[in-house]
């Protein structure tokens, strides 16, 4: 049984709308958002996968981002927030994860 | 930070060579500031190390979308790229020296013209007679000009001269603007 690969490619697949979703609630730095997928172990990524991604969906203008050099010996944080287009995007995600739930439990024969 | 990590970043930021330097220098902050992070909450630096990665597969995650996109050959994207640099190293040839000559001059005799207009009016005024400048004037066939109209056109004539030095220099910084901004639109 190879469930360790299906799981990481669910977990590719979803990334993205995990971190649209955290990011709706309220702005988080890169690491924060790292510490908060850490809860859940099924979606705890480093940061060779959550930065690359965060940058992919700046580009595609979905996210905004500012630095904040907080003072008193912290290190320099990139807080992260929803553009209005990363809003539209997580609205129409948001739809087709009803549809994939829905079909799920269908095809379960729920 | 110990050496390990200043070394480790340095890696990173070779690898990401592609990338333009703003770009750069974003992600190796961002990297720093995990590393930082990591060492607030007393990890060592094995275990920092291990969860970052290589250097290497690191900075490759970042390049991940781009070199899947230039290792695309088409011969279309190809012909773009010629086209670009054919037009622009034609154009250049003569846009960039004819402005950056035609600018300066037309500013430098925007300003040199009402100054000699000035000169000519005090000369008159005041009848110093100061050498040679009986040959500012204008000259329309036969009629010259006296003192006071030559002033006058000549203010009208530096305000000119200037305006359009200025816009030469505008429309070059504009070329070249141009130039770069089609040429990361293109990214080649």
């Amino acid at each position: 049984m190879n469930l360790d690969k299906w799981k990481s490619q669910m977990v590719r697949g979803t990334l993205e709308y995990c971190i649209l979703l955290m990011l709706n609630k309220k702005i988080y730095y890169g690491y924060e958002i790292l510490q908060e997928l850490s809860k859940y172990p099924i979606i705890t990524s480093t940061e060779s996968t959550v930065y690359p991604l965060l940058r992919r969906l700046q580009k595609d203008k979905y996210l905004q981002s500012t630095w904040k050099d907080s003072a008193e010996g912290l290190p320099p944080r990139k807080y992260y927030s929803l553009t209005p287009e990363g809003k539209e995007y997580l609205e129409a995600m948001n739809n087709e994860w009803k549809n994939l739930l829905n079909a799920m439990s269908d095809l379960k024969g729920e | 930070m110990n050496a390990t990590f200043e070394k480790y970043l340095n890696t990173i930021d070779n690898c990401l060579k592609p990338l333009p330097v703003s770009e750069r220098i974003d992600i190796v902050k961002e990297i720093k500031g995990s590393i930082l992070e990591m060492e607030g909450e007393k990890l060592t630096t094995e275990q920092i190390l291990d969860r970052l990665g290589k250097p290497k597969d690191l900075a490759r995650a970042y390049l991940g979308d781009l070199l899947s996109k230039e290792s695309k050959f088409s011969w279309n994207r190809f012909l773009i790229v010629c086209a670009f640099y054919s037009l622009v190293g034609f154009s250049g040839l003569f846009v960039i020296p004819c402005l950056a000559i035609v600018a300066p001059t037309f500013i430098v005799c925007g300003i040199v013209t009402p100054v000699l207009g000035i000169v000519k009016l005090v000369d008159y005024l005041l009848h110093l007679n100061i050498p040679f400048v009986e040959y500012i004037g204008f000259e329309f066939g036969s009629t010259i000009l006296s003192p006071v109209p030559v002033f006058i056109l000549s203010i009208i004539m530096g305000v000119i001269l200037f305006l359009v030095g200025k816009g030469s220099w505008k429309l070059l910084v504009y070329y070249c603007k141009q130039v770069s901004k089609t040429k990361s639109n293109l990214s080649i």
